[in-house]
């Protein structure tokens, strides 16, 4: 919430034990997540059908043979596996006591998803939806002028993430991953809810390239509660693709713009560039940000302790999720989608 | 049924510039004035009074009677809601047409517009400069050329400020709508020059940007989102989003994604910047327009952007129009 719920070192050391962590999917995302555990000096423990001993050896993670296993060994669990799989996994840790993070998209329909949700109440236990971006700087500081009046009431917002497909084979089954809406647009779907608040319709279009199923691209517009209305582009480009985010807020009374693809202070020629490798596309270079994931993963973790409130909750990864899906659903159909 | 008057080759092109409502009018006329191949009259019956150095005349008959026989061709300049009296004018006098975007305020205008001047053998043109932007051509080639491999997507924004000094702009009764009816068709019309028309159109729109100084239900904030029968899908900002204190109107961009990569093109990108400064230095899209009217007109036969482009972007207007009454995508063929 503000820069004050995240604890100082002092507050670390007074810590009776570290904290233990279970990772469970040991994929990409995992690896982003490291650097917040590390930063809390938390104990990692994980857990993986495939992947994690070579997660274990590089991390020196206590590796578990089993998900039960791992549940009785930590106090907070972060649920890093494909996304059909997160319902199962978030249920068990739940009953088994332990707050949990999971990755975005909490589940592949509206129903799981704030089931989950429910679940997390009943028992008592925090439930973290890892919409990072949230912690990006660049949207966090586009939010509080939203806030504090900088642009006046928000009329048309757009925004654009450029990436390539992941390159595990899941993401490409949409059965598995909801595809580019509900995999990568998610996050400016979050982005739209987050700004501008709820949404009363929802229209979506799709594109497949016919000569590469991996080159895509999705427009929702999304028309708010507030009358606000925003525009979401996805796109997984051809292989090389630079990953990019834009954002555009207009307002009656001013305009915020972002374009990661504008000067970051950091800039190689095209000779110094060839000479440098460049990113895989997947995820976004945040080397020159105070690291978004690990903001999210400290800010998660000092929730915690303190019972204070996030700046995402289970209730936005239930909106986020339940968006999506009417998204999808007028994908399927052709219409606009009453929300 | 009448034909176009012979243009005599040796002689200036006799050109009424008819109304000058539009703030383009004053642009064409001092392009216009300027050319040894044209002499110009120009008609102001609403007594703007800001087109000057030019034979500015205090009606539309006093234009028409300007010459013996009468103007080779007109440029229309007047609100949106008084193209079709002006171009159906003309027409009947057999007289060659540049008329103001959006062509009409009405699919039925638009379409009864282009039929009297193709049955009169006119040329009509709609004026869409930004057709002629380099930038515009570098999209057309590199789709057309491949370069961008398959294109399944483009985004398109034409954002600026509320139009300032003419307040028909915004008024819903002379310009036919607010944002949605000013700013779609200019991307509309690239767009329709490499893929043809589009199959379904669906639009959202609000009022809040500019909402005190916009006329009674003109819409100032727009998203139209088309599709085409290939699959491929375009979206449209229209809005007025341009803050007032930004230091230029605003702008046009477009963005094409393909299996071979990314296209962005910025119309109006070109300009000498600094703190509030915007010095453009690009393309005269104006005067690159004018030239392509002026040869269409001694050659007897339009070229792009035609009447015919003119009327298929007033009908994805349309559409977006029913899409925003009705809440759910339009087939372009149904309106």
């Amino acid at each position: 919430m503000n820069p004050s719920a995240i604890p100082d070192a002092d507050a670390q050391q007074e810590a009776p034990r570290p904290l233990r962590v279970g990772i469970v999917g040991t994929g990409g995302i995992s690896r982003a997540h490291l650097p917040g555990w590390t930063e809390l000096g938390a104990q990692l423990h994980c857990f993986s059908l495939s992947g994690a001993e070579e997660f274990a050896a590089e991390t020196g993670a206590v590796l578990h043979s089993t998900l039960e296993e791992l549940l009785a060994a930590v106090d907070v669990v972060d649920v890093c596996t494909p996304t059909p799989e997160h319902p199962g996994v978030v249920r068990a840790a739940l009953d088994a006591g332990k707050d949990v993070i999971c990755e975005k998209p909490l589940a592949l329909t509206g129903e799981e998803a704030r089931e989950l949700a429910e679940h997390a109440e009943r028992v008592g236990r925090r439930l973290f939806p890892a919409h990072v971006v949230r912690y990006f700087p660049q949207y966090a500081a586009a939010k509080r002028a939203v806030d504090t009046g900088a642009v006046g009431e928000l009329a048309v917002l757009r925004f654009e993430r450029t990436g390539s497909l992941p390159d595990r084979s899941w993401y490409a089954d949409e059965e598995l991953s909801g595809g580019i809406v509900m995999d990568q647009m998610i996050h400016d779907i979050d982005q739209a809810l987050w700004l501008a608040g709820p949404v009363s319709s929802v229209y979506a279009q799709q594109s497949v390239a016919s000569s590469d199923a991996a080159v895509s691209t999705a427009h929702v517009v999304l028309t708010h509660r507030s009358g606000a209305i925003s525009h979401c582009r996805g796109f997984w480009g051809p292989q090389g693709t630079r990953f990019r985010y834009t954002f555009e807020l207009a307002g009656d009374g001013g305009l915020l713009q972002y374009d990661s693809a504008g000067d970051p202070g950091i800039v190689f020629d095209e000779v110094a560039s060839a000479r440098r490798g460049s990113g895989d596309g997947f995820l976004p270079d945040v080397s020159t940000l105070r690291d978004p994931y690990a903001a999210e993963i400290v800010e998660f973790a000092a929730a915690l302790s303190t019972g204070a409130p996030t700046r995402v909750d289970a209730a936005d990864g239930v909106a986020a999720v339940e968006i999506s899906r009417a998204a999808l659903e007028s994908l399927r159909t052709g219409r606009s989608i009453a929300c | 049924m009448l034909t176009a008057r012979q243009i005599d080759p040796t002689a200036p092109l006799k050109i009424a510039l008819m109304s000058c409502a539009h703030t383009h009018a004053v642009g064409y006329a001092g392009l216009l004035e300027a050319r040894a191949d044209v002499d110009l009259v120009v008609a102001d019956p609403d007594g703007y009074g800001d087109v000057r150095g030019v034979r500015v005349l205090p009606s539309y008959d006093a234009a028409w009677d300007a010459w013996p026989e009468g103007p080779d061709a007109i440029v229309v300049t007047s609100a949106n809601a008084h193209h079709k009296d002006l171009v159906l004018e003309a027409a009947r006098r057999g007289v060659h047409v540049l008329c103001e975007k959006p062509l009409a305020t009405t699919l039925a205008d638009a379409g009864a517009m282009v039929e009297a001047c193709r049955d009169a053998g006119v040329v009509l043109m709609t004026a869409f400069p930004v057709h002629f932007a380099p930038e515009v051509t570098a999209l057309r080639a590199a789709i057309s050329d491949g370069s961008l491999g398959e294109v399944v997507g483009l985004t398109g924004t034409n954002n600026g400020k509320l139009p300032a000094g003419r307040d028909w702009f915004t008024d819903v009764e002379l310009a036919g709508g607010g944002a949605m009816v000013d700013h779609t068709v200019h991307i509309a019309e690239i767009l329709d020059s490499v893929f043809g028309p589009p199959a379904t159109v669906h639009a959202v729109t609000n009022r809040i940007l500019y909402a005190e100084r916009a006329g009674e239900g003109a819409e100032t904030g727009g998203l139209v989102t088309l599709t085409y029968d290939s699959g491929l899908i375009a979206t449209i900002d229209c809005s007025w989003s341009q803050p007032a204190d930004a230091p230029t109107w605003g702008g046009l961009r477009l963005q094409a994604l393909g299996t071979g990569g990314q296209l962005q093109i910025d119309a109006f990108a070109q300009h000498v910047g600094g703190h509030d400064q915007w010095l453009p230095y690009g393309t005269n899209t104006d005067a690159l327009l004018l030239d392509a009217f002026l040869d269409a007109v001694r050659a007897g036969e339009a070229v792009d952007p035609t009447g015919e482009v003119g009327l298929r972007t007033v009908a994805v207007v349309a559409a977006a129009q029913e899409s925003v009454r009705t809440g759910q995508p339009v087939a372009v063929a149904e309106v």
